[in-house]
């Protein structure tokens, strides 16, 4: 059953057109990644699919609610954005607590204590979100999106700023989720990372989707890896079979 | 950097309204300047100058603020917004350098937006009132000097509060000071607070020239203390969310994030400057209109349902500054929408506003001894507060400051807002005539106002879908 469906997404900024025609759809417990050169539509789709963005024409269904209704689409989802913006004047703590008040968690202290402890910032929870470093801004960023365990994740570049030690973690919980059947939206650059999580990847090139499937479908040669496949489709701009 | 500015106004307010702006300050210019043959020719020409240049001054010190700008842009709480003031972080350039050009760019960006038109504008019309060209050439100088000198206040006194507070609080205690030596003491001339002024008085040209080497000076001063590095100290706080939470319980479902707000309010160092500028917004009122009245012996009779309709029209400033916290961005991925946090930011403003509006209409009626008006002024205070709320977030959201840059946003808060002011204004005037039943008059406008305001607040809808971050990604 399909948990994400984009159909013929158009988006444009100014004359300046971003995505053209996008549809994808994304079965329950995958784990997709989207990859593509800078530029080439990756974020404006991830915000139109979280609804964050609306779209100039076409629709995307995000678990089973219409992005024309933003505030439901997000209750239901978890979101990493691009950028690691928590709020300036709160604490980590009072950061997670507020995600957690504004999706009506209960009992959501064990859950903030679990996460500040998964991600190692004790010392850091009093401290303004204002004077935290980018790695630690970052991981709470990633416990906000974690804590009310969404059935479906958005991640922008999630693994960036994180240390390898932070990097293997959530790359652990990641997989985790998975086992529950749970689905994960990704785009990097990182290939290395999704290459050994995603289970189908798409590539867009120019604001179109002009790749999608399993590393195994996108192999022209077996010992070919994630990166020789993204090199080879976005310089040769050749089309695959999916 | 005066295309990075162009560029962030388009970006901030589109291409047109951003154009529209020079524009209109042309011909509003013009028009007021046309009609002002018919309605102050009762007026000196002294008191017409006074009015200008305290403009340009006010101008002057809302735009230089440079201090506070840079504060925010290397400490981070421009959100995703990234500016060529940033460029000493990776680039072997002064922070003081980079600030010496923003000065430079700004006063070249302010006098090509709005300085040339105003003057074009005076150029147009100084036939029909009677004025000379090089009369209009030199009130823009005379105006120009002015603002400039308020620019390197504010720089100045932006650059000191960074670098250390208490000097910040001891300049503005010599400003203070000064303004006092005008009125009441009596020891300090007005061509000597303002010089330009004196040029007009004398037509001596030192005044100008003075005015200009002290703007060099105060700026000169203000690079010299500004610092190289924006070092964050790190801030700590017990959770406070919870209970602040609790204390707003009575909002409901909003009480989450209006305890967000306020936690922003206090912990930004907001909070008094917000409540100091509101009642420092209304004494500014009376003491100017006392200056007037008892310095220039100019008899002004403003009763308090005058001054209490100004007090919504000062509001804004104060919903502006609540606009002007935080970028938000963070909510973009949260289940929250604009027209909540825009409920929120009301809620703090009813709740800063309201119960210093009432003081202030009361210590003015007894002062005044004007008991008897005390009810018409408390419901037209009331009143505008809110209709100037409604305008100010039907037409700008939480992006006040920016959303006032688009000609058209303006216009449409003038045409709404002008207009009943006014009619308040003048029927504030025959509070206490025999035959005219003023308060009856001001009670039903009022109404009528609350009733417009209920009508904007229930189309604040149209927010509902807007991105936290909009203003900077359209």
């Amino acid at each position: 059953m399909a948990i994400i469906e984009a159909k013929n997404v158009h988006k444009s900024f100014g004359k300046t057109k971003v995505l053209n025609n996008v549809t994808l759809s994304i079965e329950e417990g995958e784990f997709y990644g989207l990859f593509g050169p800078n530029g080439a539509g990756k974020t404006t789709l991830l915000r139109i699919m979280t609804g964050q963005l609306e779209p100039d024409s076409g629709d995307v269904i995000t678990s089973g609610v219409s992005i024309s209704d933003p505030i439901e689409v997000k209750s239901r989802i978890g979101i990493v954005p691009e950028a690691e913006t928590p709020p300036t004047f709160l604490t980590a703590y009072e950061t997670l607590e507020l995600t957690c008040r504004l999706r009506h968690l209960d009992n959501y202290h064990e859950k903030i204590e679990y996460w500040i402890d998964f991600f190692d910032i004790q010392d850091k929870r009093d401290v303004l979100c204002r004077d935290l470093s980018k790695g630690q801004r970052q991981k709470v960023m990633l416990a906000a999106a974690f804590i009310h365990e969404p059935r479906v994740l958005f991640l922008d570049e999630p693994f960036i700023n994180l240390d390898p030690i932070f990097q293997r973690r959530v790359r652990e919980y990641l997989l985790s989720m998975l086992g529950e059947d749970r689905t994960i939206f990704m785009s990097t650059h990182i290939l290395e990372i999704a290459g050994r999580l995603c289970t189908r990847i798409g590539v867009l090139h120019k604001g179109e989707l002009i790749e999608q499937g399993t590393l195994d479908q996108l192999r022209t040669a077996e010992n070919e890896n994630l990166e020789d496949v993204f090199l080879r489709v976005i310089e040769g701009g050749m089309t695959l079979n999916v | 950097m005066v295309k990075e500015e162009w560029r962030l106004h388009q970006s901030m307010v589109g291409a047109i309204g951003s154009g529209l702006f020079p524009a209109m300050i042309f011909f509003f210019t013009a028009f007021l300047a046309y009609v002002s043959k018919f309605l102050l020719w009762n007026v000196k020409i002294q008191t017409i100058l006074l009015f200008l240049h305290m403009a340009s001054v006010f101008y002057g010190l809302f735009v230089g603020g440079f201090g506070e700008i840079g504060e925010h842009v290397m400490t981070r709480r421009l959100g995703q917004l990234n500016m060529l003031l940033q460029l000493p972080q990776l680039y072997p350039i002064s922070f003081k350098e980079m600030m010496a050009i923003f000065f430079v760019k700004d006063t070249v960006y302010y006098v090509l937006y709005s300085f040339v038109p105003m003057v074009a504008g005076l150029m147009v019309v100084a036939p029909q009132v009677g004025v000379t060209y090089q009369g209009v050439a030199t009130l823009g100088v005379t105006m120009f000097l002015t603002f400039l000198m308020g620019m390197g206040v504010s720089f100045l006194n932006s650059a000191l509060s960074s670098w250390k507070k208490p000097f910040s609080w001891m300049f503005r205690v010599f400003i203070v000071g000064a303004i006092l030596m005008y009125k009441p003491l009596g020891v300090l001339s007005l061509d000597y607070l303002i010089p330009p002024l004196g040029y007009w008085t004398t037509r001596n040209l030192h005044f100008l020239s003075a005015t200009y080497m002290l703007s060099i000076i105060l700026t000169t001063l203000a690079l010299m203390v500004t610092k190289e590095k924006y070092e964050t100290r790190e801030e700590s706080y017990a959770d406070a969310l919870g209970d602040t939470s609790e204390q707003f319980g009575f909002m409901g479902e909003l009480s989450t994030i209006v305890a967000k707000e306020w936690l922003e309010l206090s912990r930004s160092g907001t909070l008094k400057p917000i409540v100091f500028g509101f009642i420092g917004h209304l004494v500014a009122l009376y003491l100017g209109v006392w200056i007037f009245e008892s310095g220039l012996g100019l008899p002004i009779n403003f009763n308090v349902v005058f001054y209490s309709g100004f007090i919504g029209f000062m509001g804004i400033t104060t919903y502006s500054w609540l606009t002007n916290l935080e970028h938000n961005e963070y909510l973009n991925v949260q289940p929250v929408n604009v027209v909540q946090v825009i409920k929120a930011k009301l809620s703090l403003y009813f709740i800063l506003t309201t119960g210093l509006s009432a003081l202030y209409v009361v210590i003015i009626a007894l002062i005044r001894n004007e008991v008897a008006f005390i009810a018409p002024a408390l419901v037209v205070s009331l009143s505008t507060t809110t209709y100037i709320a409604a305008v100010t977030t039907y037409l700008t959201g939480i992006w006040t400051n920016t959303m006032f840059f688009d000609a058209r946003v303006l216009l449409k808060f003038s045409v709404m807002v002008v207009p009943p002011l006014t009619l308040l204004e003048i029927l504030s005037f025959y509070n206490g005539h025999p035959f005219v039943p003023a308060a009856f008059y001001e009670v039903i406008v009022s109404f009528f106002l609350v009733a417009c305001s209920v009508f904007l607040f229930r189309r604040l809808d149209k927010w509902r879908n807007t991105p936290f971050s909009f203003v900077y990604n359209k």
